[in-house]
């Protein structure tokens, strides 16, 4: 497409620039990025810094926020008269991750194997089980609220036909977060996506030198394959983990409705921290302390991202 | 047949993904109470006499009584204007990030970049500040020019930018073209893969989004397709699953649509994309 | 200049052409601010029907104030509180609006909504303890605008005679379920916001109540209080959740009783012609009680016609209206004159239950304590892992502890 011109014109010795062309160059850098750059400082940057003086205030919406310090974020930690369910709502947030996230890159590593497997249908089954994830959260709460219902839903239904008892899904503390890890892994079109791209960027000699080593598919799955796609498993870890700590609409759709206040599932069971402090924010008229909370959550993920890095850099080492 | 097993398995896990849908679709063609049948069915059957009975009364519901014709016209026009606008501003910068030098360059994207972990929860009040003080509260500006660039998209864009061998411009800019002709006639034509994922992520980004239009619109005549979604989910009747799954019905035929027709290029653009970061 | 965006004449066509009948273009251009608009917020509209009443009094409104137009703005309610806050954060709040009953003091307090004015209203002419809910301080800060109670609603195909106390509760409860395991005894509230709102009613129905009179006392850690958990817990075994938490039990056939409001009666007609159902007052163990709730109206302090507003609220609430207005709110009127919209047979069970209703504990933090503790104690105490004294033991110490009172 690049026109053979080009081709050739790159064996042309590499002058540097002239001043005048990088002055222009100056010019034209900061003017590319300033739409860019005013999107960050007005809608990224000036918000975040206000979001953090909020957070040493006690602020209602309504009222001039008062400074108090650094007693929000104590209070979220230690107080559990004030805030009785925070720790509640991480142990929530945790256990959703943990479920939902091996079990959303399990799927989507199974699925693109498949894929990567078979020619003829690959692109239909593709699409097929692409389309989850382009569902708004709106409906796919609606959806699988009728899905999960005790009496009408089809999950009961089916299992029913395998003899296993229906479940209260979305009414067992027990059964909320799992329930809602599934909904999750059924959207797991992206990764599976992204998995499909790392099999395909494996070069095919590699695969074929393990089959002539008698490789059998299993092995060649753990010796080759798996350890091909390190880099996309990290990637996917590290967003996925970053996406599962701040789920939020998900579970407001499925625990609103009826007029009935969103307060988090049967015992609490399915408040995760965003809709927690979701919750302090706009209901329970805490705003400072909903700051308070988000920053909290934004170090946990610091923390939680580097981890992941460090572990990665230590296996590779 | 070797691959068999193969077939087997995709059927299995494809229906998983389908058959909520073709039950979405089931329920909003039934009347009333036959979506309470105690087996549940894929046909919209009539629970007493098991014969068909299937109404597209739910969706006459919908979009007129329920709002959603309007949320969809409304849903449509910020799309429509959003995700291209947006496209261009997140290019635009990736591409001076990625190849024109100026001072001040990486550290601005490092700090650009930070920006990105803030939990968008937080931003959400201060926010909804910003807009009203621009005078774009409640209205369709609001819905847009706050969302008119992402700091992860430029990234995904600079990345792929920077894989492009910089010969060919280095070459371009020999033969005397200024920059801006360097983006249009040679980067963004070699991009179109990336491109193609920004812009689906994008759109199904925001033609999903609930939270922000739930908080920078009061006007229900500035709803979009979520938010009115939402109003069918929520509303005092205890939500009927009849109109819900119309309404849903409505907010998901577009996307298949569209991924239908672009799926190549959308399915493949995420691949090319490759992350190769 | 934003409204073009999605007003325009090409939304117009293109939402004409995608669809039938779409109300896309409003009330047209209407740019022009040489008159005056009121906005007022309120709740979505229960029925379409609902919706067209409100729609008769603005137009009355309108044609009895010329120049002016009221814009009606309807949010669910699940939303309601999440927006008025956003908008009031950003100065952008309506005019006036339908402000939750707990949430009439807090924001009095703080200067968000304004003082009733003078003589606005004849105060001997409306119940007084729907009034009262609009009181900060002694004064008076809101109009109500309806009052409504919830009640016994009963299958009266499995429930012949509805039962008038709590024994005649279980019993029935049990005999229903007895007689069909697949078919739960009654919805029994759940461990929810809902569910916390519902228990008050069924305190009093005891003798007891959540907190005292003064609103410095926590008392539902009391028997009373104790004793009418302990009746959800004993519904609950003929009233297996794994019925009552499908979609609709009571309207399906599946639970023989529930606890419900007026608004319910007309969808349940519609939508489930053919079940046959009564409406009777809450059981009760030693006098006759139950909730009072309904909605408030109030005007914005940055409203800049705030007198205009409150001639608005007034005309909702003034005798030839209330009657109307207070039905399309789901709710019973409460201006003493305002006629009562006839009902059908379930409506006099409502009328009664509402004569010796009881108001919300009126405490600032009171959703707060609602959600976060008394919700789950309920919770606890309904599936067993705890006994109701207990449950409610802890949870009344925690709300001493959060609210810094000492009785």
């Amino acid at each position: 497409m690049a026109a053979p011109a080009l081709a050739e014109a790159q064996v042309a010795t590499r002058s540097r620039r002239r001043p005048s062309a990088r002055r222009r160059d100056r010019l034209i850098g900061w003017l590319l990025v300033t739409p860019a750059l005013a999107y960050f400082l007005i809608f990224l940057l000036y918000p975040a810094l206000s979001a953090l003086y909020y957070s040493f205030t006690d602020w209602n919406l309504r009222s001039d926020a008062a400074w108090v310090g650094l007693a929000n974020y104590a209070d979220l930690l230690f107080d559990d008269v004030k805030f009785p369910h925070f720790w509640k709502s991480v142990g929530v947030t945790l256990q959703y991750t943990l479920i939902a996230v091996p079990l959303t890159l399990v799927s989507a590593l199974a699925q693109a194997l498949l894929l990567n497997a078979i020619r003829r249908g690959a692109n239909l089954f593709r699409l097929l089980l692409f389309l989850p994830v382009v569902t708004a959260e709106a409906a796919v709460g609606a959806i699988w609220r009728w899905l999960y219902d005790p009496q009408y839903g089809l999950i009961n239904a089916v299992l029913g036909l395998f003899g296993i008892p229906g479940q209260n899904w979305l009414n067992t503390p027990e059964l909320v977060i799992p329930a809602l890890a599934f909904i999750a892994a059924w959207q797991c079109g992206i990764s599976m996506i992204i998995y499909l791209a790392g099999l395909k960027g494996i070069p095919g000699a590699i695969t074929e030198a393990a089959v002539i080593d008698g490789a059998g598919p299993w092995q060649r799955f753990w010796r080759v394959t798996f350890p091909m796609l390190r880099p996309t498993t990290f990637y996917l870890l590290v967003t996925g983990v970053i996406a599962a700590l701040q789920v939020f609409g998900l579970v407001y759709v499925i625990f609103s409705g009826n007029g009935r206040s969103v307060t988090g599932g049967p015992e609490q069971s399915g408040l995760t921290y965003v809709l927690h402090l979701y919750l302090f924010a706009f209901r329970y008229d805490a705003m400072g302390a909903a700051c308070a909370m988000s920053f909290i959550l934004l170090v946990f993920i610091m923390i939680v991202t580097a981890l992941q890095f460090r572990f990665v850099k230590q296996e590779a080492a | 047949m070797r691959k068999a097993p193969f077939y087997v398995a995709l059927v299995l896990l494809a229906a998983v993904s389908v058959v909520p849908f073709l039950w979405m679709l089931a329920t909003s063609v039934k009347h009333g109470q036959d979506i309470y049948s105690k087996v549940p069915n894929l046909l919209p059957l009539d629970k007493k006499t098991g014969e068909w009975a299937a109404t597209l009364d739910n969706y006459d519901y919908v979009l007129d009584v329920g709002g959603l014709g309007n949320a969809f016209v409304n849903s449509v026009w910020v799309c429509a204007i959003l995700v291209p606008a947006k496209l261009l501003v997140d290019a635009l910068a990736a591409y001076a990030f990625a190849r024109i030098p100026f001072p001040g360059r990486d550290k601005l994207f490092v700090i650009m970049l930070g920006g990105m972990m803030v939990p968008a929860i937080t931003l959400l009040v201060p926010r909804i500040h910003v807009t009203q003080a621009l005078g774009m509260f409640d209205s369709g500006w609001g819905l847009i020019v706050p969302n008119i660039a992402s700091v992860l998209d430029i990234f995904l864009l600079r990345q792929f930018f920077l894989s492009i061998p910089a010969e060919l411009e280095e070459a371009a800019l020999i033969d005397g073209a200024g920059r801006m002709q360097i983006f249009w006639r040679i980067v963004l034509p070699l991009s179109k893969p990336v491109l193609a994922v920004v812009t689906i992520t994008s759109f199904l980004f925001h033609w999903n989004d609930l939270v922000w239009p739930l908080v920078v619109t009061n006007d229900p005549e500035l709803y979009t397709l979520p938010l009115a979604l939402q109003q069918l989910v929520a509303s005092p009747d205890g939500g009927r699953a009849y109109y819900i799954m119309a309404g849903a019905t409505l907010a998901v035929l577009p996307v298949i649509a569209v991924l239908i027709v672009f799926q190549r290029r959308i399915l493949q653009g995420i691949a090319f994309t490759g992350l190769k970061a | 200049m934003s409204r073009g965006l999605v007003r325009g004449p090409i939304a117009t066509a293109l939402a004409v052409a995608l669809a039938t009948g779409l109300a896309a273009c409003g009330s047209g251009g209407g740019n022009g601010s040489a008159d005056k608009t009121l906005t007022f917020w309120m709740y979505q509209d229960r029925t379409p029907q609902a919706g067209q009443v409100i729609e008769k009094v603005r137009k009355d409104f309108e044609k009895a104030n010329p120049g002016v137009t009221v814009k009606l703005v309807k949010i669910p309610k699940d939303d309601y509180n999440t927006k008025l806050g956003s908008a009031v954060a950003s100065k952008s709040a309506p005019d006036a609006g339908i402000l939750d009953q707990p949430l009439v003091s807090k924001y009095a307090l703080d200067g968000t909504i304004k003082e009733a004015p003078a003589g606005l209203i004849d105060e001997a002419g409306f119940y007084k303890g729907a009034l009262d809910t609009n009181r900060a301080n002694g004064k008076l800060y809101g109009l109500p605008q309806d009052q409504t109670t919830v009640a016994l609603f009963y299958n009266k195909k499995l429930v012949p005679t509805p039962p008038k106390t709590w024994d005649e509760l279980k019993q029935t409860a049990a005999r229903v379920h007895a007689a069909d395991a697949k078919v739960a005894g009654m919805n029994v509230p759940k461990g929810d916001g809902y569910g916390a709102w519902i228990l008050p009613g069924v305190v009093h129905g005891a003798g007891g109540q959540m907190v005292d009179d003064a609103g410095k006392k926590v008392l539902f850690d009391q028997p009373p209080a104790v004793e009418a958990l302990q009746l959800w817990v004993d519904l609950v075994k003929s009233s297996p959740r794994q019925i009552t938490d499908s979609d609709k039990p009571f309207e399906n056939g599946l639970a023989a009783m529930t606890i419900s409001g007026p608004w319910d009666v007309p969808t349940i007609h519609e939508q489930f012609p053919d079940l046959d159902f009564g409406v009777a007052p809450l059981p009760y163990k030693t006098e006759p009680a139950g909730n009072i709730g309904g909605e408030d109206s109030v005007v914005f302090s940055s409203s800049k016609n705030a007198d205009l507003a409150w001639k608005w609220l007034a005309f909702l609430a003034n005798e030839t209206n209330n009657g109307a207005v207070a039905d399309a709110f789901g709710g019973f009127p409460v201006n003493l004159k305002a006629q009562v919209v006839a009902g059908g047979p379930e409506q006099a069970a409502f009328l009664e239950q509402l004569k010796v209703a009881h108001a919300r504990p009126a405490v600032p933090q009171w959703i707060q304590v609602n959600d976060e503790i008394i919700a789950p104690a309920i919770e606890s105490a309904l599936t067993g892992k705890v006994t109701a004294q207990q449950a409610l033991t802890e949870a009344a110490g925690k709300t001493r502890s959060l609210l810094g009172w000492n009785g």
